[in-house]
């Protein structure tokens, strides 16, 4: 489904953020980045996403290669970035417009959307009187609508309060049931990653991007307090434990300015 | 209410105090008359009832100045806003003009006082050139900083969704430049309309709230130019509070970016 052949990325003159990193995600599969800030996670997602272009290497959906972002490659942001002058519905109705679709298509398939992730009652209402974790639906909601073939998510509910990541976490499993798709999810999190993987990559700094690989087991989703939940924690832990700690990216994944 | 009343109220019965001491010292000591403020009060009912000031009425003054300041703060503000999207949303363009516009900046606008006079003569257009040239730079400035601000976050969500340029330009960047574009076009007003009063000072339009101030000078008539400095005051109260802040508040309720009041 996705695949990096070779791919390496520095930003400016800097050293490498990404350097020589192969990888194949296969369809329909939750895969989560899981690694301390400054080992290139957000880069490995920017790329996928066509928000920057490879140093060397390719990046190729479904065989052809990335170029530019497109609708194709959801991706939820850490901020929810919903635009502020326009109301929810009118949020999620956007990217319906831009593949050409009419104001009723588009009003029918945003409303369906928002009712997947509970916001139809808000529907009206404007960002700014949103909760965090009200908006991020919201920005789920206006991904899913368009019927993305990868969905990339990067820290989407770090900014939330522990029970609202909780809820959060639940539904996007519960959506990703309803809906198969490829999901990229980032985070620095082992108890995110735990709850929410089929398949862990554990990055760290460059050279040797990806430190493990590691399956969980199938059933999902895991309770939070079960023994099998508890050991896949303790696995990743052991994982992260072996990774140097206080990395100084020679510049944050989030300072680099989007390349056109 | 009434407390607040008293908080906006109580410094402007201080300045008429001051005012008046001023007066009184000024008579006492210097023996020259100073206008006092109700003097200047009695003088501007005189005038607002119709009395010619520099041969002609205090209206024809005040249309002419706002005629002359709406005309090239209006140019400026259509230029700097196309100027300011356009420069946002092509980065060559930046890249080769944003110098400039900084160093327009930096020129005061009394300072093209003399290419102004050579290249329209003395008159009207060059008047409404220096006003224009003065209200650019802030407009041009912050509405590219405002677009600039939406790089990374807005323009990339909307990239991510599919849309192309004319979508990008008409409902991302025009909606999210305008609160910058907002506080731009107040910085702009407020530049062009010193630089209107002072360039009716100097380059002799024959009309307008800064001729009349100057000619009331040559004519020892100063309660006239205090008379006038008050009209200035009252459209700047009245272009505040009836025009830029409903207009601000109104704006605001949509548009709190990130860090904005929560509800």
């Amino acid at each position: 489904m996705i695949e990096l052949r070779q791919v390496s990325k520095r930003y400016g003159s800097g050293a490498d953020t990404l350097q020589e990193l192969s990888l194949t995600l296969a369809e329909h599969q939750f895969t989560c980045l899981l690694g301390p800030s400054g080992c290139g996670k957000t880069t490995l997602l920017n790329l996928i996403a066509g928000f920057v272009a490879p140093s060397s290497g390719q990046v190729l959906l479904q065989g052809q290669p990335v170029r530019k972002p497109g609708p194709d490659r959801g991706v939820v942001f850490q901020d929810a970035t919903l635009f502020p002058w326009m109301s929810v519905l009118d949020n999620v109705r956007f990217g319906l417009q831009q593949q050409g679709m009419n104001d009723l298509q588009s009003t029918a398939v945003a409303r369906e959307h928002l009712e997947l992730v509970g916001m139809l009652p808000h529907q009206h209402v404007w960002p700014i009187r949103l909760s965090g974790g009200m908006r991020q639906r919201v920005a789920i909601a206006r991904i899913l609508a368009l019927r993305p073939k990868v969905l990339l998510m990067d820290e989407p509910f770090s900014a939330l309060d522990a029970n609202s990541r909780e809820r959060l976490q639940d539904e996007l499993l519960r959506i990703c049931d309803l809906c198969p798709t490829t999901v990229v999810y980032i985070t620095h999190n082992v108890d995110e990653a735990a709850f929410l993987a089929e398949r862990v990559l554990v990055m760290a700094p460059a050279p040797g991007n990806l430190r493990a690989d590691i399956l969980l087991p199938s059933p999902r989703p895991r309770p939070r307090t079960s023994q099998a939940f508890r050991a896949i924690t303790g696995q990743l832990r052991s994982e992260l434990d072996r990774l140097p700690c206080c990395i100084s990216a020679s510049l944050p994944d989030c300072l680099c300015s989007v390349e056109k | 209410m009434i407390r607040r009343l008293t908080i906006t109220l109580l410094p402007f019965l201080l300045f008429l105090l001051l005012w008046q001491a001023t007066a009184l010292l000024v008579e006492q000591l210097r023996m020259v008359p100073f206008p006092t403020p109700w003097q200047t009060l009695l003088r501007l009912g005189r005038l607002a009832a119709g009395e010619p000031l520099s041969d002609a009425s205090l209206y024809r003054h005040v249309g002419d100045s706002l005629l002359r300041w709406l005309t090239g703060f209006g140019s400026a503000a259509f230029a700097g806003l196309l100027y300011g999207l356009a420069a946002g949303m092509f980065r060559r363009l930046e890249l080769a003009t944003g110098q400039m516009v900084h160093l327009l900046q930096l020129i005061p606008g009394l300072a093209w006082i003399p290419i102004a006079i050579l290249v329209f003569g003395i008159g009207e257009p060059a008047t409404v050139f220096m006003i224009a040239m003065a209200a650019f730079p802030p407009v041009a400035m912050t509405v590219l900083a405002g677009v600039r601000q939406l790089d990374g976050t807005y323009l990339r969500a909307a990239r991510m969704l599919g849309a192309g340029k004319r979508a990008i330009f008409f409902r991302v960047l025009l909606p999210g430049a305008l609160p910058a574009a907002l506080s731009g076009l107040r910085l702009g007003m407020g530049n062009s309309w010193r630089v209107l009063l002072a360039a009716e000072m100097v380059v002799g339009t024959g009309t307008g709230l800064g001729y009349s101030i100057v000619e009331s000078r040559w004519s020892l008539d100063y309660t006239a130019a205090f008379a006038c400095l008050v009209v200035i005051a009252l459209i700047g109260v009245l272009v505040e509070y009836g025009l830029f802040q409903p207009l601000e508040k109104k704006a605001g309720r949509y548009y709190y970016l990130e860090g904005g009041p929560q509800p």
